[in-house]
């Protein structure tokens, strides 16, 4: 997402990642852990000119 | 979660329309039976797990609060100022929309864009349940229904990772955005390549 935002031109990309984000279903948990699967809050800004 | 390269165009059609409706069952149900167990947290729990303010969470309509499916709070970074325009990607059952719709006020503007009808005529129930409108447009976000240079801000919560096009919605983000426009988003991502299986599974697509 991050390099997506990016090209597609926006700037002052920032990500954070989202504490305490989790699936609650044990099963999707672990799937989702092995994939490194995290919550993250993205900011940009389209250039003004 | 991720493009789907590992698709040729004819095997990515169909699946993306399985998968479309698996979306749109799946957040129906959430919006309908917010009491349901799901793959995810959701409702009060979820938001204030985010951060959500209280306050916001005891002023908002039940039905919005119980039915917030986000995963993650795009307030926090946000900074909405008086008289903006927002669109809110994804608008669910609108708490996110109510949130913005208090804070750029009266002479601001909520835009809402969900690919549910349902969903969009519930968010503008809750909006007036709460002392504010918002406007929502049944559509994709892949092809957002809003002029170019139209809105300050987008918002969104837990929607683009659901698109099989992403590459696609965030070019719409930057078109529909003002220059000097923002966003804050929150999302899913995912470090690894997911498997053809999980890519194949809309159930687990639209978790």
């Amino acid at each position: 997402m991050f390099a997506l935002l990016e090209e597609a031109g926006f700037t002052r990309v920032r990500s954070t990642i989202v504490p305490g984000f989790a699936f609650r279903k044990e099963s999707t948990r672990d799937a989702a852990e092995g994939y490194g699967v995290k919550a993250v809050l993205f900011t940009a800004q389209k250039p003004a000119t | 979660m991720t493009d789907i390269a590992l698709l040729d165009a004819d095997e990515q059609a169909p699946l993306e329309g399985v998968i479309k409706g698996e979306v749109l069952r799946m957040y129906q149900e959430v919006a309908e039976h917010p009491e349901g167990e799901f793959h995810f947290y959701h409702g009060r729990q979820a938001a204030e797990l985010f951060g959500y303010e209280r306050e916001w969470l005891d002023r908002a309509p039940p039905g919005a609060v119980a039915s917030f499916a986000g995963v993650g709070n795009p307030h926090l970074r946000s900074r909405l100022h008086a008289g903006e325009t927002v669109l809110d990607l994804g608008s669910g059952a609108g708490l996110d929309s109510i949130i913005a719709a208090w804070q750029v006020g009266p002479t601001g503007r909520v835009v809402g864009v969900d690919l549910n009808p349902t969903m969009c005529r519930k968010a503008e129930a809750h909006a007036a349940a709460s002392g504010v409108r918002m406007a929502c447009h049944e559509g994709r976000m892949e092809d957002i229904p809003l002029p170019d240079a139209s809105v300050d801000i987008v918002i969104s919560n837990g929607v683009i990772n659901l698109s099989f096009r992403k590459r696609t919605v965030i070019r719409e983000l930057f078109r529909v955005l003002k220059p000097g426009g923002r966003l804050s988003i929150t999302d899913i991502v995912s470090a690894k390549q997911l498997s053809q299986s999980i890519v194949n599974d809309p159930k687990l697509w639209a978790s």
